[in-house]
């Protein structure tokens, strides 16, 4: 881990391409779910509380296929696991006090923390951290409110195919994911199960056996020396 | 979405950061099978809502336009086309598809 570390600190124009696909990413997300919850207030607290896109997206998905409020939690819950992974590669490389710790690792994100461990020393580690976060938000946030906005004008989304822009959303999220081998049999198997249980299952259920998806994955793919990903 | 929801949802997703935060290290040196398991989580879970979202009407399967805009997401993602192409691409053929069928 230690070799190939990086003292170079991301640029103006990386971060402005964070801040821009976050703020695409703020829009597109809080549009579809200003469809569904209806409140704008709702929308925007949820955006900034819950802190993940992938969980809301994950909880509308069951809730909209007439899933129950608890299968619906447990899909956003699990989603995010890969989160506190996260935050847990962040933690190994940082020397800050208790509180300044939890507050990075609630703002733990594939792309901050991917750049982030990049630097050599732990002072550069967290203070990338914060750059990139900084530019996440910025997006986010405008994003956030923009997609409220959009979302009041844009009337029936289906008929705009904005229903396709929410499954691509997420497509694009876990697409590094999918071009490992591990990744694309976990995405797959689970998939797979999903699909045969949604006729014979209740609502809800086939996204949370589709868990097993990551247990066959680890038996057939084998391990990486790196371990974790993004 | 109720106001209850948001907070077990917000709740829930913190005390993972929170807990990888301050024990994951320990939990990793410990069992490495659970970095790889955790890390592999998301690509089982998304996919099967992927699946669900294109594919699922109710307790039914259908293949209508979703499918075609997910085919152009998905060949955007693997040419690593920037998201912002990639969600417009999907909509653009999902929406010209039901205007020329008239779904």
């Amino acid at each position: 881990m230690e070799a190939g570390k990086s003292t170079a600190h991301p640029g103006w124009s990386v971060l402005g391409g964070i801040a821009l696909t976050f703020f695409a990413l703020g829009v597109t997300v809080n549009v579809l779910v200003l469809d569904r919850v209806g409140s704008e207030l709702k929308t925007v607290v949820a955006a900034i509380v819950v802190n993940s896109a992938t969980s809301e997206l994950a909880y509308l998905a069951v809730r909209d296929a007439g899933g129950s409020v608890i299968a619906a939690l447990i899909a956003g819950w699990v989603v995010a696991s890969r989160f506190g992974l996260l935050a847990a590669s962040l933690g190994g490389r940082i020397r800050v006090g208790a509180v300044h710790r939890a507050v990075a690792g609630l703002q733990s994100f594939d792309p901050n923390v991917g750049v982030a461990v990049q630097q050599a020393s732990p002072r550069d580690v967290i203070r990338v951290f914060w750059m990139v976060t900084f530019a996440m938000h910025a997006g986010w946030w405008s994003g956030t409110f923009a997609g409220v906005f959009l979302g009041n004008v844009i009337g029936d989304v289906d008929r705009l195919g904005l229903d396709a822009v929410f499954p691509a959303l997420l497509l694009a999220i876990i697409g590094n994911l999918l071009r490992q081998r591990a990744g694309m049999v976990a995405g797959l198997v689970g998939a797979g199960l999903c699909l045969v249980l949604i006729p014979i299952a209740p609502a809800g259920l086939p996204i949370i056996v589709s868990l097993i998806g990551a247990v066959v994955a680890l038996r057939v793919a084998p391990p990486t020396q790196e371990g974790a990903t993004t | 979405m109720t106001w209850l929801v948001i907070a077990l949802l917000a709740g829930g997703v913190a005390a993972q950061r929170l807990a990888g935060m301050f024990l994951g290290g320990a939990l990793i040196a410990r069992v490495p099978v659970f970095a790889r398991l955790a890390s592999l989580i998301p690509a089982a879970v998304v996919g099967a809502v992927i699946a669900q979202l294109t594919l699922g009407a109710g307790s039914t399967l259908v293949i209508d336009e979703r499918v075609a805009g997910m085919a152009a997401a998905g060949f955007l993602v693997w040419k690593r086309a920037p998201v912002v192409v990639t969600i417009v691409a999907a909509a653009v053929v999902t929406a010209t598809l039901r205007a020329v069928f008239g779904a």
